[in-house]
């Protein structure tokens, strides 16, 4: 029969391992012991060598992979077996490490270089964290690499593999399954996966609900409206104390001119819509697809802005994938603009408004809220002149737009009519230094003051 | 209370029981005169005589026969095999008569008959000597069988045992023998059949252990709490009747499940507690449940391959882990 060969423990504090090599290819007889692949641990380079004798039929994780303990890496049994059970019939869609699927929320998942989250409820899971961080050794790259184990597997039914007791709680709490990444065997969702997603008494039984509900109001004055958390809510309070805990901020604010950009948001639009067929609703662009755009450029410009902080590693993205924060009803969601920098302010507008939409319908998969590399926040429709955002884990910078400001401003050596805009860069210091982050501002400054060069893609 | 050894645990039931009831009497190879092949019966001949402390051949088939035979017509017999293994060459009695007879006769006779012997492995008896019978006779409905991990359990189901109309199965160890424990002076304590001890409480998982098991899995436990995790075992002590009570309420609190014994795991009583667990805590469950048992071999004679075939803490916690996903 068939067996899954999963990532060995080939060092005592092992959590993960990059199969660097694959010294044995589909179709080749394995012996006992015999070299399968070099697997490159927190260590060292190490062997791993097979525990048992038969024949590769599949590599699931080819070299280059990041694969968490335990997590399967081929397929071993007769020539000609059935694997497909074994998930080897199809691989699972091409997914970038790290895109492990999270909560629904959805920004990817935790940090490489913050701890894991601590299981809430679950037994004690000092080594393997729930939504993994794949990413850590893995040079991102703008294409989609190889699968990565530790991403949900739809099986070919579509069918979510979780625990009875897991199905359980998502029965008595109303929750959905469809989306949380199981971190068990074949990713099969275990009750860990559920922390931070649902009300405490998760795995300890103990029937111990009232006293979470303890005292809500001082004796003699009025108790407040009790709102249960929901599972965007948990996963925004646990991912915002952990960057605001764990990542060194520091905020650099630009004001910038806003007069060009503005005139040629008017002109497009104008013209946008005298171009549209009548009857036809015209299509639009708002500042904040200019200024997307303009970041995916100035990010193009001063790659460093575009990176992440890992414990072994600075990851320097060679992709350009902008989070766009958008309201919804329960809290926030962080759909990616992906490859920014290729695409046109006209295509990234209908993105967005599409992502955007969806979002509010909470129509988004979590691979479209997961791994992007740089986040844009704008307030300025809600009035807001200026502010400074939260980082967006594993992100190494996010950019808060205020409004537009009709002022006063001094033009030669007069005070005329005109137009303001600050934007504030919110930098994790282990990765953007304060120069760095001006440097990439004063890219933006120049961009958005002459703006036709936004459109000419930089 | 007493501090008694597990061999002395027994002796003392069958002593107190012997002294209470004239019916009951115990036979076997070796219980009188050389006083026991494991000094179990130590003292019991000179105590009660010949007639009540029978030495016999060497043909468990002939006085296990006998013995189905007089507790049919009003006696209460203990019988000794020298270890468990030689049942075997018994089965036929106790399968065919000693299972079957209360219900082929609508109820007009009942079997109290008590088989007691060691069981499971010892140290490099070899493969024919290393049997855990457990599984053979738990299988059978008409017969109970008992796995008492300490000299108190073991003084106290004895008794409960040989008080019981019906043939009752009774294992003991040889590794067990010597460990000792506090007993009961009190000839009216009985511990009752069906009924399973916690023996450690946990929270994360569960582990049913019986037998010399039980000590492995409360070694296994203190391994775990070190590492964050509270371990709940279970002596299940009787295998049948099974308290699943126990064991599911533990699991509905735990939401995993390790079962361990002793004896190779295609079927058995690991199986069969396993399939409690899975259709009656089904929605509890958060991984499969695992058993930790004897591996698929003959036990194999060299010391080391031994040590290997039989189940013990690392075991258990290999399991454990797997089931607590674990690496």
């Amino acid at each position: 029969m068939a067996k899954v060969l999963e990532m060995p423990k080939l060092s005592p504090t092992m959590e993960e391992g990059q199969i660097s090599v694959w010294h044995k290819k589909e179709g080749d007889a394995v012996g006992v012991d015999d070299l399968l692949a070099e697997v490159e641990t927190d260590k060292a380079t190490m062997e791993y060598r097979s525990f048992d004798k038969g024949t590769l039929l599949k590599i699931l994780s080819p070299a280059g992979a990041v694969v968490k303990l335990g997590q399967p890496v081929a397929i071993l049994g007769n020539p000609g077996e059935d694997i497909s059970a074994l998930g080897g019939g199809q691989r699972p869609p091409p997914t970038p490490p790290g895109l492990s699927g999270a909560a629904p929320v959805a920004e990817p998942a935790a940090p490489a270089a913050a701890p894991a989250a601590p299981p809430v409820a679950a037994p004690p899971a000092p080594v393997v964290a729930p939504p993994a961080p794949v990413a850590t050794a893995a040079a991102p790259v703008a294409a989609p690499p190889a699968p990565v184990a530790a991403a949900p597997t739809p099986s070919p039914t579509g069918r979510v593999k979780a625990s009875p007791y897991v199905r359980k709680l998502a029965r008595d709490r109303d929750l959905s399954l469809a989306g949380v990444a199981g971190s068990g065997p074949n990713g099969r969702i275990i009750a860990r996966d559920l922390d931070g997603l649902v009300a405490a008494p998760a795995t300890s039984a103990a029937p111990s609900a009232p006293a979470a509900k303890a005292p809500v109001a001082p004796a003699g004055l009025e108790a407040p409206e009790v709102r249960p958390l929901s599972m965007m809510r948990k996963a925004i309070a646990r991912r915002l104390t952990e960057s605001k805990q764990t990542v060194p901020h520091f905020y650099l604010t630009i004001d910038i001119d806003a007069d060009p950009l503005h005139h040629l948001r008017e002109q497009i639009n104008a013209d946008l819509a005298s171009a549209a067929p009548a009857g036809q609703p015209a299509a639009k662009v708002s500042f904040n697809d200019l200024l997307t755009k303009a970041c995916a450029i100035a990010l193009v410009r001063v790659p460093e802005c575009n990176a992440q902080f890992t414990a072994d590693a600075i990851l320097v993205h060679r992709r350009v994938d902008i989070s766009v924060a958008v309201a919804v009803a329960e809290g926030l969601v962080t759909p990616v603009v992906r490859d920014a920098d290729t695409k046109g302010v006209l295509e990234i507008a209908a993105e967005v408004r599409d992502l955007a939409g969806r979002a509010k319908a909470k129509k988004l998969k979590p691979e479209e809220m997961a791994n992007g590399t740089f986040s844009i926040s704008n307030l300025g429709m809600y009035g807001i002149d200026s502010f400074a955002a939260v980082i967006n884990p594993p992100e190494g910078a996010i950019l808060a737009v205020g409004q537009v400001r009709r002022e006063p401003v001094v033009k030669g050596e007069a005070v005329v009519p005109g137009r303001r805009l600050a934007m504030t860069l919110s930098c994790d210091h282990r990765v953007v230094d304060g120069a760095v982050g001006a440097t990439f501002l004063r890219a933006l400054r120049q961009l958005c003051e002459h703006p036709t060069q936004i459109l000419l893609g930089g | 209370m007493t501090v008694l050894r597990y061999r002395e645990a027994v002796k003392a039931a069958m002593v107190e029981e012997m002294e209470r009831d004239s019916r009951v009497f115990l036979i076997g190879e070796e219980v009188g005169h050389y006083q026991g092949a494991y000094k179990v019966s130590e003292g019991m001949l000179e105590r009660f005589g010949e007639r009540r402390v029978i030495d016999t051949p060497i043909t468990e088939s002939g006085f296990s026969g006998v013995s189905i035979g007089a507790a049919m017509v009003g006696l209460r017999p203990i019988v000794e095999f020298m270890t468990f293994n030689f049942s075997a060459v018994a089965f036929d009695q106790i399968l065919n008569n000693a299972a079957k007879l209360r219900q082929m006769s609508g109820g007009q006779l009942t079997v109290p008959i008590v088989f007691r012997a060691p069981n499971g492995s010892a140290k490099q008896v070899g493969s024919q000597h290393s049997h855990a019978m457990e599984h053979f006779y738990a299988h059978i409905p008409g017969l109970k069988v008992l796995a008492p991990a300490t000299p108190a359990d073991a003084k106290g189901l004895l008794k409960t045992a040989i008080r019981d109309d019906n043939p009752v199965l009774f294992m003991e160890s040889e590794t067990l023998y010597n460990i000792k424990g506090e007993v009961s002076d009190d000839p009216e304590l009985l511990v009752p059949m069906g009924l399973a001890s916690v023996v450690r409480e946990g929270k994360d998982v569960t582990i049913v252990a019986w037998s010399r098991l039980v000590h492995a899995a409360l070694d296994a436990a203190k391994v775990l709490a070190a590492e964050g995790i509270e371990a709940e075992v279970i002596d299940v002590r009787s295998l049948r009747p099974l308290d699943e009570e126990t064991i599911i309420k533990s699991v509905q609190k735990t939401h995993r499940a390790v079962v361990t014994g002793e004896g190779w795991p295609y079927g058995g009583v690991g199986a069969e507690i396993a399939d409690r667990i899975q259709r009656l805590a089904f929605d509890d469950l958060d991984a499969p449940v695992l058993r930790a048992m004897t591996l698929d071999f003959p036990m194999p004679y060299n010391a080391k391959l031994e040590q290997h075939v039989i189940p013990g803490a690392a075991r258990i916690l290999e399991k454990v882990r797997a089931v607590t996903y674990q690496r």
